[in-house]
């Protein structure tokens, strides 16, 4: 889904980065909503003031709750697919074949 | 019954909040105050405080439900990527399918709406007070397992609750003003404007699930 839309906004992702965001991402504000990301999934309310400034500062205020809103929604999203089970649909897992090996996700979707 | 909305007040966020995201969250509160198909909203209230308090490292308050559902919840809540089937069957064959389904529900919306607060470095909202009332019974019949740890119908995730029809209701009407409406979905170039592009919002919900170690 992410290389989808990157190629609609023509942007030259290095989908790497979602596994180590110390690398550049390539899409504008993109490493700055990694690193809420990182710094709302530990807790640290330094780091998320540090990374608020930064998204603030790059793509505005409104940028900010989207960024949060779809965190907190992909903590409900992630939770409903654990404690409910449902499966990954086969062709799925084969069409993010590249994404999966690229980011050693394999594990993910076989518990 | 008498529903009054909570009103939220993200203290410490550094920006004003969207409308829509308020509201959601405001019914999301008046949800969990309100008797469910399987518990009363005591006890739906009660689940939500259980969890926040484990995973705020305290001793949570016991409460009157099984204790394979409680493990269920705090270990759902605080630390996703443990929970496999064993420990959902477990939980299911000592309180049923459905209250399972409510629970896994009521843990899974709590995690939004704190998520969020949490990114917004604003204070976690208290929980609402939970109102009197019977559980409803309103339980889907003739599902089944699909290769799944609770039966939901044939579909992707948004159906995952669908055995409790108002409850996969509440589930899927978060999606909008969190993420993306239906039909927002369907374009790859979906820019909220003002605000992030579907590229800068897969961003935040690849690394989430990432960190998350879940596929979804």
């Amino acid at each position: 889904m992410l290389r989808v839309s990157a190629l609609a906004f023509r942007y030259d992702l290095n989908i790497a980065a979602i596994g180590d965001p110390s690398l550049p991402i390539g899409i504008p504000g993109g490493n700055a909503l990694l690193a809420l990301v990182d710094a709302a999934m530990a807790s640290s309310r330094d780091d998320v003031a540090d990374t608020q400034t930064a998204i603030i500062d790059t793509l505005g205020p409104e940028s900010l709750v989207d960024a949060a809103s779809v965190f907190g929604n992909f903590e409900m999203m992630n939770r409903v697919a654990e404690g409910t089970g449902i499966s990954i649909p086969a062709h799925a897992i084969e069409r993010a074949k590249d994404t999966i090996d690229e980011l050693g996700i394999d594990s993910f979707h076989k518990s | 019954m008498c529903i009054v909305h909570h009103v939220f007040e993200f203290k410490g966020s550094p920006v004003p909040i969207r409308a829509d995201l308020k509201g959601a969250y405001a019914r999301l509160w008046s949800h969990f105050a309100e008797p469910g198909p399987t518990l009363t909203g005591t006890q739906r209230v009660e689940i939500a405080a259980y969890v926040r308090m484990a995973r705020s490292g305290g001793t949570p308050q016991p409460t009157d439900l099984h204790s394979s559902l409680l493990t269920l919840a705090a270990t759902l809540f605080v630390d996703p990527s443990r929970v496999d089937r064993s420990m959902v069957r477990q939980a299911a064959d000592a309180a049923g399918d459905p209250m399972v389904v409510e629970v896994i529900s009521i843990v899974s919306m709590l995690s939004a709406v704190d998520g969020a607060h949490t990114a917004l470095g604003a204070d976690l909202e208290p929980l609402p007070s939970p109102l009197a009332g019977e559980p409803t019974s309103e339980i889907a019949k003739g599902l089944r397992q699909r290769r799944t740890h609770v039966p939901m119908p044939v579909g992707a995730i948004p159906v995952a609750l669908d055995l409790l029809p108002r409850i996969g209701q509440v589930f899927q009407n978060c999606f909008g003003p969190q993420y993306m409406t239906g039909p927002e979905m369907a374009f790859a170039d979906f820019n909220r404007t003002p605000g992030l592009n579907r590229a800068q919002i897969e961003i935040v919900s690849s690394r989430t699930s990432l960190l998350n170690k879940c596929f979804y």
